[in-house]
């Protein structure tokens, strides 16, 4: 037996994929299944899952709507479609915020000394130790009214002799943007970092014979080389931005219902399971297609790496 | 290099680990062996009442976080010599999807009125023999006998409450009277709601004479569109800890429940708590046995043993909310004096005759359910 | 040496990025010192006069421990200790497991060709697009069923019977775990020099030895940091851990976030202050043992 294994090299591939594939199997790709058989079902009156088939939930979430307010006898009700809508601008508007944060520290630690490095990158992880919740609510602290931010303001602007009016900072969408810059930036700052600093010094010195400016060498060495990182980092934002209801619940108020606020609230308070099965396979389904396209064109690797 | 690094890391951390589970995992107070039984903080435990004979080790409950006092458990735990396990919830929605789901092993969860009724219908719950519960006799007929569990088949009282209006009347020239107060232009900007889509629904319903409880759609088209105008008004939506917001001068008025209301009085004596015209939220909530509870014989003795006047006084102490127990406030008011004229003397607490005969509960809607909250979803998530 | 200087536009944003990343932090620390028990608003720092300290104003409480009242507070709550011990040993026992195995499936994928392949490479994906509350809800439902029947089957009952517990949740969390140790991995081997092996392999090694000696010592700090990411994301997680759980198992996370829901002392920021100092120390010592021994590297 064990001398098969040595010689069958397909053998040997999956004796070592088998444990991995099994347990994501069990514990995910049934309860997926499960979810998607859900999806076609239809809500029982206390909230358990009839199963049948009907597309009602589907058709439901892209805005198809039978009653109508103007007496209409079908019309567009695009209310899950501004939720969708709403949650991909904050994910799309976070990511671009965190690259433009992530992307100088990144280059810093990139080019600092070798052996500062790992300090650098500690420095960054730190927080990420503490609990995530501890620290939106830390944020919570800065934000308010009477919050840090405020007394700090406040106290430079009766320095200077100026009227203060406190800022009101918290429970607005700007806070929420806040929160969930905060949160992922570690996850951009990474992947950056690790594709800059695979970047062959030589190529700079090459560059700089050439006849390179600072600028272009940055522009046509640095920004392609690093791409991948940046690839890998938005990945590692993008998709938990769509699906965090936490941070919009503590620092936004709970104003505003994102599509991960709205899946949380099928299963839990409308006991609408199919419903929120049906939302979930969409929201799983255009993430992984925009994953798809947006590494088919910068390209996919390595710096998916986290250190 | 990286990797060594790395390695320290972990064995600093294993370490680490190592220490705490140690400290944390080590068993509760031993059981003392005869005399006086002393909790951790030096309160001596009374006997049991109501002695039962208890063969389960364990006893597992599911309940709200912070809701019982530490001395509860203590002397529960020394005088049975019965171990707690306590898991916790936020939220009635919560705690229904994993026991409904089964694979759960507790016997006691504390839910709230209106999730009773669904929960008995699902099977879940297990009739409570009362001849096993000479406790039962200590609360206040008041609180007994509900629409959601009629002669108290599967439950028995815990603390009540009310959903009510809250205002800083140092911030608010004109102070609310009613709900539909709330609507004013003045307010806007400055208000902290409960995250209820049942409560929030609720009371706009009643603005409009209708019923808390409805399932007539187009009643609830009407409070929808009453709704829309005020959710804008809304600063933000709390059901963790609004006092937060008033206290902190974020809000200055709004709806809360009863504790919340009370700790932010604590904290400002100018806030306020309004019973409403059309009338406030009564709420309860209640301790309830699983079906297949595996330690039925401690949680017996657990609730015999907790709903005694000299052990339950201390929800007073610790959680200000309307106690169901008449055992418990004649010990207060015999022992804890001071405690028992703060309770009374509160209009929070101590609701009105008046308030309560003018609330109204919030009931299961069963097939409505999805209605009130695609309402809710349609009011917030239309901005 | 990179021949560009360090521009002054780099250095100042990495200042404010830090800035910006340890903010709340400080924040955080500093309140865990509020002499306020509500944690609202920031009343000063905990004066001590004799063995009394006074709370928001007014309330005077003994307190043997003077500005760190908090930090005893939190000593004397078993409760966090247990909720801590418990977190620590599912994140390690996790830990271990998923990185075994995640390596070995990392191996698998860059190096091999096999029948399974292209469904365990997109088995790897699930765990990193499904929103949690689905994976926690419909891992339930799969244990729940699953003990059902075993319960039933070999007829347990009362305590002997299987329900959820730290060994669901260690199960649950090795399943999210997995996905990026591998990638992490197999992020590393992507770049791998094979000459090494090459080289052990012409001087003789079997194939075995060669996977021990060379290839795996190469591969540890891309099986160390996979194994890290892993620690970190079961440290922090709350969804599936709530689902997963039982009597006994609440996990730190857990803990905090009913507790912040609730009632939000300052002793749940002596709790983040001390978890940030154990690291931060441990970060320290590390770079102190690799500055002693550490050898010139290569450029």
């Amino acid at each position: 037996m064990l001398k098969k294994l040595r010689e069958n090299k397909a053998l040997q591939g999956t004796f070592l994929a088998l444990p991995t594939t099994l347990w994501l199997f069990v514990l995910l790709i049934i309860p997926l299944f499960l979810t998607l058989i859900i999806s076609f079902g239809k809500r029982s009156p206390d909230g358990g899952v009839i199963y049948t088939f009907t597309l009602d939930n589907y058709i439901r979430l892209f805005g198809y709507e039978t009653n109508c307010a103007n007496g209409q006898s079908a019309c567009f009700d695009p209310l899950y479609v501004q939720i969708l809508w709403r949650s991909l601008t904050l994910a799309f508007n976070t990511t671009v915020i965190v690259i433009s944060m992530a992307y100088p520290l990144a280059y810093f630690i990139a080019r600092a000394h070798p052996q500062k490095r790992n300090t650098y990158l500690f420095m960054v992880l730190i927080p990420l130790w503490t609990n995530f919740v501890i620290r939106v609510y830390a944020w919570m602290m800065l934000l308010r009214k009477e919050g840090a931010i405020n007394i700090i303001l406040g106290t430079v602007a009766n320095w200077l002799g100026i009227d203060f009016v406190p800022l009101e900072m918290l429970y607005t969408p700007g806070a929420v943007l806040v929160g969930m810059v905060y949160e992922f930036l570690p996850f951009m700052i990474l992947p950056i970092y690790t594709s800059l600093e695979k970047i062959d010094n030589s190529l700079y010195e090459a560059a700089a014979d050439l006849g390179a400016n600072p600028i272009r060498a940055f522009l046509r060495v640095t920004l392609p080389l690093s791409m991948p990182g940046v690839v890998a980092g938005t990945i590692l934002v993008f998709i938990p931005v769509m699906g965090t209801f936490i941070v919009s619940d503590i620092l936004g108020g709970r104003q505003v219902i994102l599509i991960g606020n709205l899946i949380q609230r099928q299963f839990l308070d409308a006991r609408d399971a199919t419903f929120g099965s049906a939302a979930s396979l969409i929201l799983m389904v255009m993430t992984l297609i925009v994953t798809y396209f947006y590494t088919r064109k910068f390209g996919f690797g390595e710096e998916i790496v986290a250190a | 290099m990286k990797s060594k690094s790395l390695f320290n890391l972990l064995a600093v951390l294993v370490m680490a680990s190592m220490a705490l589970a140690a400290c944390g995992g080590g068993s509760s107070a031993a059981p003392q062996s005869g005399g006086e039984k002393v909790t951790s903080t030096g309160y001596a435990c009374p006997a049991a009442e109501f002695p039962s004979e208890v063969t389960s080790k364990e006893l597992n409950i599911f309940v709200w976080t912070e809701y019982i006092p530490v001395e509860m458990i203590e002397c529960f735990e020394l005088v049975y010599g019965v171990k707690v396990n306590r898991d916790e919830y936020s939220s009635n929605e919560e705690m229904y999807a994993k026991v409904s789901a089964g694979g759960t092993n507790y016997d006691l969860v504390q839910p709230t009125d209106y999730i009773i009724a669904l929960m008995a219908r699902q099977g879940l719950l297990q009739e409570l023999d009362h001849a096993k519960l000479p406790s039962l006799k200590n609360f206040d007929s008041n609180y007994l006998n509900f629409e959601f569990d009629p002669g108290n088949k599967y439950t028995i009282p815990y603390q009540a409450g009310t959903d009510s209006i809250v205002v800083n009347t140092d911030a608010v020239k004109t102070v609310p009277q009613s709900w539909a107060d709330l609507w004013n232009a003045e307010y806007a900007g400055r208000m902290v709601f409960l995250d209820d889509s049942r409560a929030v629904i609720g009371f706009t319903l009643l603005t409009l004479g209708y019923d808390v409880n409805t399932t007539d759609p187009a009643q609830l088209d009407a409070a929808k569109e009453k709704l829309k105008e005020l959710v804008p008004n809304v600063k933000l939506f709390d059901s963790d800890s609004p006092k937060t917001a008033l206290i902190a001068g974020d809000v200055d008025l709004g709806m809360t429940w009863t504790a919340e209301a009370l700790l932010a009085q604590q904290e400002n004596p100018a806030i306020q708590y309004i019973y409403p015209t059309e009338g406030a939220i009564l709420w309860q909530d209640n301790w309830t046995m699983l079906n297949g509870a595996p330690h039925a014989d401690a949680a017996y003795a657990w609730m015999n043993y907790t709903m005694q006047g000299n052990i339950f006084w201390m929800m007073l102490r610790d959680f200000p909310y309307t106690n169901p127990n008449a055992a418990a406030l004649e010990y207060a008011k015999n022992n804890e004096k001071e405690l028992y004229d703060t309770y009374m003397a509160s209009p929070i607490t101590n609701v009105p005759a008046d308030a309560i005969a003018n609330g109204h509960r919030i009931a299961d809607v069963g097939d409505a359910t999805p209605l009130y909250d695609d309402i809710w979803v349609q009011v917030k998530g239309g901005q | 040496m990179n021949p560009f200087k360090r521009s002054p536009f780099v250095i100042i944003a990495t200042t404010l990025v830090y800035i910006f990343l340890y903010a709340p932090i400080v924040g955080l620390i500093l309140y865990s010192f509020n002499a306020s028990r509500a944690n609202v608003t920031f009343q000063g720092f905990i004066t001590q006069t004799s063995d009394r300290v006074v709370m928001d104003g007014s309330l005077v409480v003994a307190s043997p421990c003077g500005a760190f009242h908090w930090y005893c507070d939190l000593a004397k709550n078993r409760d966090v200790l247990e909720a801590a011990g418990n977190t620590l040993s599912i994140a390690f026992t996790a830990t271990i497991i998923s990185t075994i195995i995640g390596t070995m499936s990392a191996i698998a994928l860059q190096r091999y060709d096999f029948k399974l392949k292209p469904f365990s490479q997109l088995a790897l994906y699930i765990p990193i697009v499904i929103p949690e509350i689905v994976m926690g809800i419909g891992v339930l439902t799969l244990f729940s069923q699953f003990f059902g029947w075993l319960n039933n089957a070999l007829a347990l009952s009362g305590d002997a019977r299987l329900s959820l517990g730290i060994f669901t949740v260690t199960v649950s969390h090795i399943a999210f775990m997995v996905p990026f140790v591998t990638l992490v991995v197999q992020a590393r081997l992507q770049g791998f020099d094979k000459s090494y092996e090459e080289a052990a392999m012409d001087l003789g090694a079997d194939e075995w030895t060669t996977f021990r000696r060379v290839t795996l010592p190469m591969l540890l700090p891309g099986v160390l940091s996979g194994a890290l990411l892993a620690f970190t994301l079961s440290l922090d997680d709350f969804v599936i851990t709530f689902f997963t759980n039982g009597p006994g198992s609440t996990t730190l996370p857990i803990y905090v976030y009913g507790l912040l829901r609730r009632i939000i002392t300052p002793q749940v920021n002596a709790l983040s202050t001390v978890w940030i100092l154990i690291v931060f120390f441990a970060v320290m010592a590390i770079q102190i043992l690799q500055s002693r021994d550490a050898k010139p590297r290569h450029a």
